[in-house]
């Protein structure tokens, strides 16, 4: 099976995987069950929105957590106001997305490195002015808290992880998605054969930052109080980053099983060490990017063509 | 007017512990392009480092530079030969991204050992003198951070020589300038490599446990402490050290001045802004070559 | 004495040298002609270490230097001047002959090192304090020569020396090769002024497209036929 007949089979069983999910709030009898995999599954729109500009376009961006937190601080402004969230998310989103067009073009003259640390400085910049315009703590009304269902969110991530996967595997199959390809393995000679490499990272990143907001827009929707600059905190690009390279960076599961991995493992270490997966997710990324960048989907590649060997 | 003046002179204060932290990521950088993102948690782990030795032995803590320097000089030679030594097989602009990766891996797992090790809580070495405070008309100068400043400059000043007159300090700038031309005149340039990652992690770690004497540690330093470092070497470019102290005086200088107009809480961000700033119009610093 | 075996070498797919054989006696001086493009930098490279052959042997002195990393081929007493000079701009000349001399075979005849570059370079001594970037280009390839004699080299290896230098002062860096030569040290020279090189040297090879096209005494290959039309003729004009 080559490559791409490979990936569509995982969008397939992904999305099929998802669609089962959809019984689990009439089954589960507890909410920390549907808590769990309401983060799995915010966790995966994350990653695979982070994927999208490193594994299409080639670009580290450790600002993501910018875009998490405009799409997080719009929605719920809107949505507390009455906005139905759906409107509110997109609105987020929107906010996320220009703001990223707005820097992405002086940002995209900065090369590999320099585009990593200067869109971390950026987003260091939102968290500080936002914890310092809005320190308080902000919290539902009364009436809100009264009427909060965790299935209705549990539904919208759902749904949102249907879509960031969607999204991913249209691009990676899409003209625009070989175009970034092109531009990841070799700028240069993919600018001299007329792809155009600004326009298409500038597409790359309007969708990594819209989905970015939407994932935002849903944790505001999600937490009953929460501090406005939480949402901005780099933990967020960290964890996006971690899950999609040990997933497989640049590839479409990759990340959904890096977001499965890291979130079990943090749930299940946190219990008696509250830091310590993070001990353990730094020193295996430290090995997959020595090692084996292509992260556990390459590993998982190399152990089918071990296995095929044997056979034969 | 007076008050102003006494946040310009805090500002110059920690300003050197800046350029301190920022002289051992520009070393590392500028010899082997090797980007160590995990520099900051260096500098904490100094910080706690210097803490633990004051505790065990009841040393002062400016002498405890004496046991804190050399143990990071050799911390810093392990951990080249155990991590980074293989990143400098790659090409340059895949070592820079590699090295920023790995250092992100390192940075995350420094940070989760030492919440481990000592909690989340605070850390400061409290001394004696610590209080003391030298009265200069209507400026109060505390001590501890006037004699930080001073240590720091004698470390790079100090730091300068070796490299212009030590045969592998001249080793390690004719590296840093053109490796392949290095290893033509003889120089084993692995060997370099590992005497500038060494000597990098040791003013790391000097500039912890100045730090934690003037300041306070706690294992979140190090992401802030890796940005002010950037923040210097961006702003002063590569290859002077004496640019670099310069460049962490005006960074603290800056932001100073910028609490003092905006608003306390907003003294960070002035640095960061500076910073992306540079970055985009003038990436090779003010000083550099 | 230098052997080179059927050495192959590549960057990446691109194959730039192929069945290299060729050698170099002690006390010789041996010129390496060819076009650009011919892989005559490439074939310096790899003897002195800092790029690895996909085949074939390098032998010094009956020893394999195929392998050995660029800075122990220097401890092996070879030195290359590579193209373009690559001295260390922000170093003074005194810096940059004492890196030269830093090698534990150079080291102990340090002083020794500088009393020779400065006898055959006397411009130098006078300039030993200046930054090298300051420096003229021919003056710099003073400095280039200087720093690979200080590392007490027995074959002297250069890549196109002459390049870039005013004619009067390839004169003289010639001659200085030609007395270090009396002295004992070996020269390989890889050089465009064919004229000049077939004048110092008394034998050469000719590479085109990474093989050996010819071989012979440089008075031969001077009046070869080929060697004239091609590098020598009113069509090769690069130096006068």
């Amino acid at each position: 099976m080559t490559a791409a007949r490979r990936e569509r089979a995982w969008a397939i069983g992904i999305l099929a995987g998802l669609g089962g999910l959809a019984f689990l709030p009439l089954v589960a009898r507890r909410d920390d069950v549907l808590n769990f995999v309401f983060l799995i599954l915010l966790s995966i729109t994350l990653a695979q929105s982070w994927n999208i500009v490193a594994g299409y376009a080639g670009q580290v961006n450790l600002g993501h957590a910018a875009f998490f937190g405009l799409g997080a601080l719009l929605a719920r402004s809107l949505w507390i106001g009455g906005t139905p969230i759906v409107l509110a998310m997109l609105a987020g989103a929107a906010l996320a997305t220009s703001f990223a067009l707005v820097i992405g073009a002086p940002a995209f003259r900065l090369r590999g490195a320099y585009f990593a640390i200067g869109t971390l400085a950026l987003g260091e910049i939102l968290r500080t002015t936002v914890g310092n315009v809005l320190p308080e703590i902000s919290t539902l009304p009364t009436a809100t808290i009264a009427g909060y269902r965790l299935a209705h969110r549990y539904y919208v991530a759902l749904a949102l992880a249907a879509v960031s996967v969607v999204t991913v595997a249209a691009l990676a199959g899409s003209r625009a998605g070989l175009g970034m390809q092109a531009i990841r393995e070799d700028e240069p000679a993919a600018e001299a054969s007329g792809v155009g490499a600004l326009r298409l990272k500038l597409t790359a990143l309007a969708l990594s930052t819209g989905l970015a907001g939407l994932a935002g827009g849903l944790f505001g929707y999600y937490h009953i109080s929460y501090y406005p600059s939480h949402a901005f905190s780099p933990t967020w690009t960290f964890d996006a980053l971690l899950m999609t390279f040990i997933g497989g960076v640049g590839t479409l599961h990759g990340p959904v099983l890096g977001a499965i991995l890291y979130i079990v493992l943090k749930e299940y270490l946190a219990v008696r060490w509250v830091d310590f997966h993070l001990l353990i997710f730094g020193a295996l990324f430290i090995a997959i990017v020595l090692l084996l960048p292509g992260g556990l989907v390459q590993a998982a590649a190399r152990g089918r063509r071990l296995f095929a060997r044997r056979e034969v | 007017m007076s008050v102003l003046a006494q946040q310009l002179v805090l500002g110059l204060l920690i300003g050197g512990l800046y350029g301190l932290a920022a002289a051992g990521l520009s070393l590392v950088f500028g010899v082997m392009k090797v980007l160590d993102v995990a520099h900051g948690e260096l500098i904490m782990l100094g910080g706690y480092g210097a803490f633990w030795v004051v505790a065990l032995l009841g040393i002062d803590p400016f002498a405890a530079l004496g046991v804190v320097i050399p143990l990071a000089l050799l911390g810093g030679g392990l951990l080249y030969s155990g991590l980074f030594s293989f990143v400098v097989r790659a090409d340059e602009e895949t070592r820079v991204k590699n090295s920023l990766l790995i250092g992100f891996g390192l940075a995350l797992a420094l940070h989760a050992l030492a919440v481990q090790l000592w909690t989340a809580d605070e850390r400061s070495i409290v001394t004696p003198y610590g209080g003391a405070v030298i009265m200069v008309g209507d400026l109060a100068i505390p001590l501890v951070r006037l004699l930080s400043l001073l240590l720091a400059f004698l470390l790079l000043g100090g730091l300068h020589l070796l490299l212009a007159r030590w045969r592998w300090g001249k080793a390690i700038r004719a590296t840093a300038e053109d490796w392949q031309a290095a290893l033509l005149t003889g120089i084993d340039v692995r060997r370099a490599y590992l005497l500038a990652f060494a000597i990098g992690t040791a003013l790391a770690g000097a500039a912890g446990t100045l730090v934690s004497v003037g300041y306070s540690v706690s294992p979140s330093i190090g992401l802030e402490w890796t940005l002010k470092a950037l923040i210097v070497v961006v702003l002063a470019g590569l290859g002077s050290m004496i640019g670099t102290f310069v460049g962490g005086l005006v960074l603290g200088v800056a932001e100073a001045a910028s609490a003092a107009v905006f608003g306390g809480p907003y003294r960070e961000v002035v640095g960061l802004v500076i910073f992306v700033v540079v970055l985009v119009v003038r990436p090779r610093g003010l000083f550099g070559k | 004495m230098l052997e080179l075996r059927d050495v192959d070498a590549a960057y990446g797919d691109i194959r730039v040298l192929s069945g290299v054989t060729l050698a170099v006696g002690a006390g010789e001086i041996v010129a390496l002609l060819g076009p650009n493009g011919s892989g005559k930098s490439t074939l310096l490279t790899s003897i002195a270490g800092l790029l690895h052959p996909r085949g074939g042997t390098i032998r010094w002195d009956g020893e394999d230097l195929t392998r050995v990393p660029a800075h122990l081929v220097v401890e092996r007493g070879l030195a290359l001047v590579p193209e373009g000079r690559r001295l260390f701009g922000g170093m003074t000349v005194e810096d940059n002959l004492e890196l030269g001399a830093f090698a534990p075979r150079a080291r102990r005849h340090r002083a020794e090192g500088f009393a020779r570059v400065y006898a055959l370079f006397p411009d130098l001594r006078e300039r030993r304090r200046q930054l090298v970037a300051s420096l003229s280009g021919g003056q710099q390839q003073m400095v280039a020569v200087g720093r690979a004699l200080m590392t007490n080299p027995r074959l002297l290896m250069l890549d196109e020396p002459s390049l870039g230098i005013a004619p009067r002062l390839v004169v003289s860096i010639f001659a200085a090769l030609a007395e270090i030569n009396r002295a004992g040290v070996g020269v390989f020279l890889v050089e465009q002024n064919v004229q000049a090189a077939l004048t110092l040297a008394h034998r050469a090879y000719v590479l085109e497209s990474g093989r050996i096209a010819g071989q012979g005494s440089a008075a031969d290959l001077l009046h070869d036929p080929h060697v004239r039309r091609a590098y020598l003729g009113p069509l090769a004009v690069r130096h006068s």
